[in-house]
């Protein structure tokens, strides 16, 4: 086999390059992220952090604070340790980083679950608590979720968004997430890995344990939202001039999006706190 | 003079030039390999390709396209190598790799995995059923506080 091609003029002539070596999968999809590989974007995108106050208050919004490290942490480009150093260094109290260090430990923590059980991420960690077992759930995605074209003008913005840039806010990977498993009653197998072909930072523990945890096989109820969560965390963005307003999938409360989506659940899994939910104050923060 | 001629196979998890398979032996070849089987079974998009291939262009390594066992074996062979350095990761492919070059080169080629810098040195077995049970016992640690 030939050595791959190490020196180029300029990006173009790097993706023109890729695009040869690299035909089948350019044949997918040809789009190019606008987040840059290597050290020294890691680096330049590192020196952007935020004060982990602000990131406390507003990481739940779609245009937040956010890092937007992800990719470089998942690749090794930055270890999580430099990163947390970095981030507590900007602090005069170390606390005012614990948000922000706490979001890092979880990528921490699906790495440990990921070296304990190996390829048994793939599997359902435990049953479904939706009231539905496995089998009344699709194998497949359906088309209209993979061609963007569900009609939902929120839901197809973001799966262009994933197929463009490779990259989605958390918030939005929980509500896309959330939409294919209990709206369109998906095994969450399927979803995790149409993430894993298109993010960046595609990361086979964070990505099938996040959608367990979506899916209540890795959590105790399963995740849903509504259309004013969605509309409050993107500011309107897709609601303010959507025809579906009013009368789209998502309206109503959490009481009714659970009663609509799992009539067959044992009641006590909604019970009490529970029934809040990520951007609504839950105790315990997003997860 | 050491008799001991190193490699170092740098994987997907470590692409920093800080890695410390390639920092612990800097004047040793690298090689990196896009595991033709890894493409197609996970589906890798092209703008994932692109994102690493940028990352590599920072690293001193030479980059194939093939199946990495008989890429990295052969790699070794060429450069009169006897000993493969490569990072940790959680990965079982990884695993899987790191056995068959062992047992295909019929132990001619020993690889040494290297730890990559823990996030946090957990202070005894965690318990990993849920995340708040490991944030209760690595947080102060983790904050350094
Ligand atoms: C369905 C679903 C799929 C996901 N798939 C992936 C994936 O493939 N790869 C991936 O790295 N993350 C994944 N995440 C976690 C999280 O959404 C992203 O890490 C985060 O949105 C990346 O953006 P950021 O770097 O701006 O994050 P920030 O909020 O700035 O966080 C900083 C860093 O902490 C880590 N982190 C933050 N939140 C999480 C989390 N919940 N789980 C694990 N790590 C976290 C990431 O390394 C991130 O770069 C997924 C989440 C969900 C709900």
């Amino acid at each position: 086999m030939m050595d791959l091609k190490r020196d180029f003029a300029n990006r173009d002539e790097l993706i023109a390059y890729l695009r040869d070596e690299f035909a089948e999968a350019a044949a997918v999809d040809d789009h190019v992220s606008e987040t840059r590989g290597g050290r020294a974007a890691a680096e330049a995108q590192l020196a952007k952090l935020g004060k982990g106050k602000d990131y406390e208050a507003s990481r739940n919004y779609v245009h937040g604070p956010v890092s937007r490290l992800s990719a470089y942490i998942r690749h090794g480009v930055l270890s999580l340790a430099e990163v947390r150093d970095a981030a507590v260094a900007k602090e005069r109290l170390s606390e005012d980083a614990e948000k922000f260090v706490n979001e890092l430990a979880w990528r921490d923590y699906w790495q440990r679950v990921y070296a304990e059980i190996g390829d048994g991420i793939w599997d359902d960690r435990e049953p479904y608590k939706t009231g539905w077992d496995r089998e009344r759930y699709a194998d497949q995605l359906p088309d209209d979720i993979t061609a963007g074209d569900t009609g939902l003008p929120c839901i197809d913005a973001f799966v262009r968004a994933l197929y463009e840039t490779g990259y989605l806010h958390h918030h939005v990977r929980m509500w896309l997430a959330a939409y294919v498993v209990h709206w369109r009653r998906v095994k969450w197998q399927a979803g995790a890995r149409w993430f894993l072909s298109h993010l960046i930072d595609g990361d086979p523990a964070s990505n099938n344990l996040s959608w367990q945890w979506v899916a209540s096989t890795f959590s105790a109820k399963p995740y849903v939202f509504n259309r004013e969560n969605l509309e409050k965390y993107t500011e309107g963005e897709y609601c303010k001039e959507c025809p579906l307003y009013g009368r789209c999938d998502f309206e109503g409360s959490y009481e009714r999006q659970q009663r609509r989506l799992f009539p067959n659940a044992d009641p006590s899994v909604f019970g009490g706190e529970d029934r809040r939910s990520f951007g609504r104050g839950r105790g315990r923060g997003r997860r | 003079m050491t008799l001991e001629r190193t490699v170092v196979w740098v994987h997907r998890d470590d692409l920093s030039p800080l890695s410390p398979a390639l920092v612990s032996h800097p004047d040793a070849p690298a090689i990196f390999v896009f595991d033709d089987e890894l493409l197609r079974e996970w589906k890798i998009s092209f703008k994932r390709i692109v994102f690493i291939y940028e990352c590599l262009l920072e690293l001193p390594v030479t980059i194939r396209r093939g199946d990495s066992v008989s890429e990295v074996t052969d790699f070794a062979a060429k450069h009169g190598s006897n000993r493969i350095v490569t990072s940790s990761s959680p990965s079982p492919r990884h695993a899987q790799i790191v056995s068959q070059i062992a047992q295909r080169s019929e132990g001619r080629l020993s690889v040494d995995i290297i730890e990559r810098t823990p996030f946090v040195h957990a202070p005894r077995k965690l318990d990993l059923r849920r995340f708040t049970y490991y944030w209760n016992a690595v947080k102060d640690n983790v904050l350094g506080s």
